[in-house]
């Protein structure tokens, strides 16, 4: 029926009317324009353009506590606020659709099955910060995800919800979507922008912040698909309604993707602050780990967070509680890890990863992952030497908080809390040149 | 891609900070700061690196280079800030006010030995076999930062040649660059250097992570005219070049500061020469921001090589039955001697002429001016040895013109700089990189107006491209827009040019109205400009019309509040020539000084150029002295230069190497290059820059300054006591308050066209290969291994039309001759128009060209194998 055809919680959000971004996903027409409409779609889009100001639909997402659910939380309408409202150059929007994160498929689902929200919300945003030309980059694998958005921009279009004089009200927008060329790297915003522009997919330093000097040198504002998908219901049902959800400093709701070793992997969409426990073993959820194994471990908020172990997961899932036990929520991506795990074997697949995707630009982070890489797979092979460990920790501490952009601190993180946590098992590798967990791993 | 939670807060008081200083209005604020315990005030937007180097304070870098935007890539140049958790690199971040800064603290130190330790985990080490030892950052780095050990046990990765499977890696990526991948530490400063300060594109990055790799473009070869920079900047031993690698080590040389002789900037280069020996082995450049910035054009770089040929002229030559034969210095002073003072007794003093070169230092030229004018009492002298048919007078339109204030560094800050008739990379390279930095700094707009699309108007928000010889009619166009649409309120050019609409003036040139109209605007509107004109003003025999109609913009626009124009002059010490009075007929001022330095002044009638070469096909002049000019491969009509010189009872020329014009002369003097003695130069600014002698005069040539003063001597008429006192005698006229003049109203332009002919159709332009100049660059090897030989440039509609491709010989054909040349298909070339560049001996092209022509044109056709 869809292209992608993960599990969602659609159905308990045609009962819970707190949860709106996946109310309609298991719909196939909900990417048609007309069903999109007929369900309220785009009213927010006309209120804003019929009734409020700039400044008011700033302001209103700025109450709402939105924060941006790429993985930084930096707070939505606080981010739209820093664009100079006197530059006379022109201004950008840029939806960030280069979900790239191990672990999250939560914008792909909605930009498959629900584009016309994406549009809505970036629309929104656009006229927030004063901008007359949107971008959607996609990630470079998601060609459903790319046909489906330039379907609905069509549309959209032609049903003058883009255009010029939108409705009447005099405003021009209209929107381009751009396919990535499948670089993890791009999903983090400057290098986003970089690529959008034609150059390689580099962070560039900052400051300027894009919101000063983004796309062409001209203020831009980035932001994930989950976020401007919830503008438009923000704006809809008001500020006071969003952060009545969630806790004091995560207010709303937040898709989870739920991977690993559980029964049902899928995305759910859940208030924050719900229990990671809950949404590992409640029957709805994850419905509990497969084939009755132990867990040994959850990345709580995609690969490049750092692990929880079993006697860690009573926590929520929320900004503030998953800090509090030394990891993030990232993008929300839970990956759960079962006993049968071998640490070191995962730490090589990441670490593998976090090599291949190092765009090279800085020192530490294009030579650091090499190395860590080599003498991972050496512990892995059974060719650890000792002392091994504590260079890995080093290495690690070399790069940590020492490169231009997060990718760095995203590859050490989950290594040094895998040593952290597991530091017996690397050093069972080292000393007996084999594994302590007999099983083979495998990802589902 | 994660962020991290916690520190959004802080980067939420940058961001707003930030906020605030876009917002801030114009007056740079200062900011105070403490780095390493001492207080600094500098201007807000300083980063700390700048501020520290300013304070004395060395912080290590590889990836940063003060002319290009930094990008914190190496992260070499940690500090540490207070309140800040993470270490940050000071060439990105900016001073704040009450910033707390440490440069060497504990925590520095340990990052930076990490990231040599990083950098240095697949770099060969093979410092014993690089040409970068004993200069390179690595190395030195390493050195300091006390790295002595690796903790990285695995085997290097290396890339090969793929021959032997060694560990070496030597990629060629042009004519002169070769790349060691090995070497690389990816710092990208190369890359951003080129596209970024050159505006080129032809080297590039591949791969990611750290398989990521420098390499050139596929199918392209790193051979753009400012190439030779990136080896300059490459940190390590990465990116050498075929001048320097395995000649020499560097501890060996010892360095002379000097300046280029090739650009009439006068970049500031340094000589590197082995101790003791009497060679140079290369140029680098010597920054000097208000001139070159740092950077060399390779013009500059290799045009050293001129030098150290073998081809050098090694001793005088003295034309015996035809056949030119070694001789002493004693016995050429005294053929010298003897056929001059033949000639003058019978035909009189002033039927001697002479003709020096641009490209010779200040004493160099007055000598020669006082040889003329008081030994020879002849005002028979020029230094103009390429532009057709000069107009005389120190007052006309164009040497006014000429003669305007100009500063380079000006460029920087210009808000619309316009090119006009100028091909800047070919003609003047530094203010082209000038140019494209208040661009990329500033956003300046840039426009560009020519017959053909330059290179250099890659960058241009406007490029206006006009009818070729009609360059008068688009300045009287963009002047009558102006007043038609009321931008500038002075009526009183109306009626002084034609046509008389924009309208008109913009079908004339072949040009829309709304161009003209824009460039109007753009002047209008701009708080300051920078015009520069160039070569195509200068060359044009309709100079002092167009000299006029710039008048008029100039005027009208009120320039003189605004901005800077002038016509550039092009050779190293162009400006000085004319400054020194080097001219038939120099100023009234000039000639009053001149007069009174040495007591007297002929009264004969001043021939420049051309007037000169008639006078010898008429027999009038029958003696000529040439000294480092080259007039047969350079004056536009080689047929009519030929008549004259062949005519000459007796011809003395100086050079450093053979060439057409010595091959003509009855006794040839070996010259010295000005890297073998010390000479002032006066650059296009009027900036007078010392060029220090780097080396002894090789084989037995002389400095052209005593040359002069032998045969002066050998007259019986000493000129100077001693050097010094020619100094001061030029260091007097330089320092003459030099009035400029302006004209006081609106000067009449009636363009004057050309008809086309229908047998020679094609417009043909004739100017400098962008990795030459002049007549002496092609024996330069490395700048031959650039270009060595001429080329027809057309565009590829005009290859299409004569069917011929890329490579492949066409017979060029003007009423007057014709040559073969192979063909080079451009983009950067239109409208018709086909260029062949004059840096060429054998092929001649001036033999093409006829002196009274205001458009050379000529007719194309294949040559069928």
């Amino acid at each position: 029926m869809f292209y992608s055809p993960v599990r969602t919680n659609a159905s308990e959000a045609e009962k819970n009317e707190k949860l709106h971004l996946f109310k309609y996903v298991e719909d196939p027409q909900q990417k048609n324009v007309e069903t999109f409409e007929s369900r309220n779609g785009y009213s927010a889009w006309k209120k804003v353009l019929s009734s409020m100001s700039a400044e008011q639909v700033i302001e209103e997402v700025k109450s709402s506590g939105l924060r941006g659910r790429g993985g930084a939380g930096f707070p939505t309408g606080l981010k739209w606020s820093f664009v100079p409202k006197d530059s006379p150059k022109a201004r950008y929007l840029c939806c960030n659709a280069d979900e790239s994160e191990p672990g999250t498929c939560k914008d792909r689902v909605i930009m498959e099955r629900d584009p016309h929200a994406i549009i809505e919300g970036m629309a929104i945003a656009s006229y927030a910060i004063g901008c007359h030309l949107m971008f959607i980059y996609i990630r470079g694998e998601f060609g459903e995800c790319i046909r489906s958005m330039e379907r609905a921009a069509q549309e959209a279009r032609d049903r003058g919800h883009l255009g010029k004089n939108i409705y009447g009200s005099g405003y021009d927008l209209d929107i381009i979507v751009h396919s990535g060329g499948g670089a993890y790297i791009c999903g983090e915003e400057r290098a986003l922008l970089n690529s959008l522009e034609g150059e390689r997919g580099m962070s560039r330093i900052r400051p300027p912040f894009p919101a000063i000097e983004g796309l062409y040198a001209c203020p831009t504002i980035v932001n994930n698909v989950e976020s401007l998908a919830t503008v438009p219901h923000i704006i809809n049902r008001g500020a006071s309604w969003y952060s009545s959800m969630g806790t004091e400093k995560s207010s709303g709701t937040k898709v989870f993707s739920l991977s690993g070793h559980v029964n049902n992997p899928g995305n759910y969409e859940v208030e924050l602050g719900f229990s990671l426990k809950k949404l590992i073993f409640d029957p709805a959820y994850g419905g509990g780990m497969k084939d009755g194994k132990q867990l040994k471990g959850v990345i709580p908020g995609g690969a490049s967070t750092p692990f929880l172990t079993p006697d860690m997961i009573d926590v929520n899932l929320d900004y503030e509680s998953l800090a509090s036990v030394g990891s993030m929520l990232g993008s929300g991506a839970v990956i759960v890890f079962n006993e049968d795990t071998c640490i070191v074997w995962t730490i090589l697949k990441l670490i593998h990863f976090f090599r291949h995707e190092s765009c090279g630009k800085c020192t530490p982070c294009r030579e650091g992952t090499g190395w860590l890489e080599q003498v991972v797979r050496r512990i892995e092979m059974g060719q650890g030497e000792q002392g091994d460990i504590e260079k890995i920790e080093d290495v690690c501490g070399n790069i940590f908080g020492r490169t231009i952009c997060p990718l760095g601190d995203a590859a050490v993180m989950p290594i040094q809390s895998a040593i952290k946590h597991w530091r017996d098992e690397w050093q069972y590798h080292i000393d007996h040149g084999s594994c302590k967990v007999k099983s083979e791993f495998s990802f589902q | 891609m994660q962020g991290k939670v916690g520190v959004f807060v802080s980067i939420g008081i940058v961001m707003a900070e930030q906020v605030k200083k876009e917002q801030a209005v114009s007056g740079v604020p200062m900011v105070t700061a403490t780095i390493d315990g001492r207080e600094v005030t500098v201007p807000k937007g300083t980063t700390v690196l700048e501020a520290a180097r300013e304070m004395g304070i060395h912080i290590p870098t590889f990836c940063w280079h003060p002319k290009l935007k930094s990008v914190g890539a190496c992260r070499m140049c940690y500090v540490e800030i207070e309140r800040m958790p993470k270490l940050q690199v000071s060439c990105a971040t900016e001073v704040m006010e009450g910033m707390v800064i440490q440069t060497a603290s504990e925590q520095v130190l340990q990052g930076r030995k990490a990231v040599i330790e990083f950098i240095l985990l697949n770099h060969p080490l093979d410092c014993p076999t690089c040409d970068k030892g004993g200069e390179c950052d690595l190395q030195n780095h390493t050195f300091a930062h006390a790295v002595d050990d690796s903790r990285y046990s695995f085997k290097k990765a290396r890339y090969t040649d793929g021959t032997d499977g060694t560990t070496f890696d030597d990629k060629r990526l042009g004519p002169e660059i070769v790349l060691n991948r090995n070497r690389c530490i990816l710092c990208y400063k190369c890359v951003r250097a080129n596209k970024e300060a050159f505006g080129e594109y032809d080297l590039g990055v591949y791969e990611r992570g750290n398989i990521a790799e420098i390499n050139s473009a596929p199918g392209h070869e790193v051979d753009n005219p400012f190439s030779g920079n990136l080896v300059e900047i490459c940190p390590v031993g990465a990116l050498t070049n075929s001048d320097w690698r395995y000649k020499i080590r560097v501890w060996l040389t010892q360095t002379t500061s000097s300046i280029c002789n090739m650009t009439s900037s006068g970049s500031n280069i340094l000589f590197y020469k082995e101790k003791n020996h009497n060679k140079i082995y290369r140029v680098t450049s010597r920054m000097n921001d208000s001139i070159d910035d740092g950077w060399l054009p390779d013009v500059s770089r290799y045009g050293y090589q001129i030098a150290t040929t073998e081809e050098r002229l090694k001793t005088p030559l003295i034309k015996k039955d035809g056949k030119q034969v070694e001789a002493t210095w004693d016995e050429a002073m005294t053929v010298i001697h003897n056929r001059f003072t033949e000639i003058a007794e019978k035909k009189g003093k002033v039927c001697l002429g002479g003709l020096a070169s641009p490209y010779l230092d200040n004493d160099s030229l007055h000598s020669f001016n006082k040889l003329f004018r008081t030994v020879f009492k002849s005002n028979n002298i020029d230094f103009r040895s390429d532009y057709r048919m000069l107009p005389e007078g120190a007052d006309s339109p164009y040497e006014m013109l000429v003669d305007q204030p100009f500063t380079i560094a000006d460029i920087d800050d210009s808000d619309l700089i316009i090119s006009f008739g100028s091909d800047l990379i070919r003609e003047h390279p530094n203010e082209y990189l000038r140019m494209r930095k208040a661009y990329n700094f500033k956003r300046a707009k840039v426009v560009s107006i020519n017959p053909y699309a330059v290179k250099s108007a890659d960058i241009a928000e406007l490029e206006v491209i006009h009818s070729i010889g009609r360059a008068e009619t688009v300045l009287n166009g963009i002047c009558l827009a102006a007043m038609e649409m009321g931008l500038v309120n002075n009526q009183d050019l109306t009626g002084k040019i034609a046509p008389a609409t924009t309208a008109e003036a913009a079908s004339d040139a072949g040009v829309t109205e709304d161009d003209l109209k824009e460039v109007a605007r753009a002047i209008s509107s701009a708080k300051k400009i920078s015009f520069i004109c160039g070569e195509m003003v200068s060359r044009s025999i309709a100079r002092d019309t167009i000299a006029s109609a710039l008048w008029n913009l100039y005027l009208l626009f009120g320039f003189k509040d605004k901005g800077q124009m002038a016509i550039l002059p092009r050779y190293a010490n162009s400006r000085g020539a004319g400054s020194l009075g080097l001219l038939p007929s120099p100023s009234d001022g000039l000639r009053n000084t001149l007069s009174g330095l040495w007591g007297c002044f002929p009264e004969s009638d001043p021939n420049n150029t051309d007037a000169m070469l008639a006078l010898m096909r008429k027999e009038e002049i029958s003696g000529f002295f040439i000294i480092g000019a080259n007039p047969l491969m350079l004056y536009p009509d080689r047929q009519f230069v030929t008549d004259g010189l062949e005519r000459l009872d007796f011809l003395v020329a100086c050079d450093l190497f053979e060439t057409d014009t010595t091959e003509l002369a009855d006794v040839v003097l070996p010259l010295s290059s000005w890297a073998e003695y010390d000479g002032d130069y006066v650059n296009l600014e009027g900036k007078v820059q010392h060029a220090r002698q780097a080396i002894k005069p090789l084989y037995q040539s002389k400095p052209a300054y005593e040359i002069i003063t032998m045969v002066a001597e050998k007259f019986g008429a000493p000129l100077f006591e001693s050097i010094e006192a020619c100094r001061k005698e030029v260091d007097e006229l330089l320092s003459m308050t030099h009035s400029t003049k302006f004209p006081s109203q609106f000067l009449e332009v009636k363009p004057c066209y050309e008809d086309a002919e229908e047998e020679y159709p094609t417009p043909l332009l004739i100017c400098d290969d962008p990795h030459h100049c002049g007549h002496r660059t092609e024996k330069s090897q490395s700048l031959s291994n650039f270009v060595s030989e001429a080329y027809i440039e057309m565009s590829p509609e005009k290859a299409e039309k004569l069917a011929v491709k890329d490579g492949e010989s066409v017979r060029v054909e003007s009423p007057v001759g014709k040559i073969v040349v192979p063909v080079r298909i451009s983009d950067c070339i239109d409208n018709n128009v086909v260029l062949i560049p004059r840096n060429f001996a054998s092929t001649q092209v001036t033999s093409l060209l006829m002196r009274k022509r205001r458009l050379d044109r000529v007719k194309i056709t294949k040559v069928d194998e």
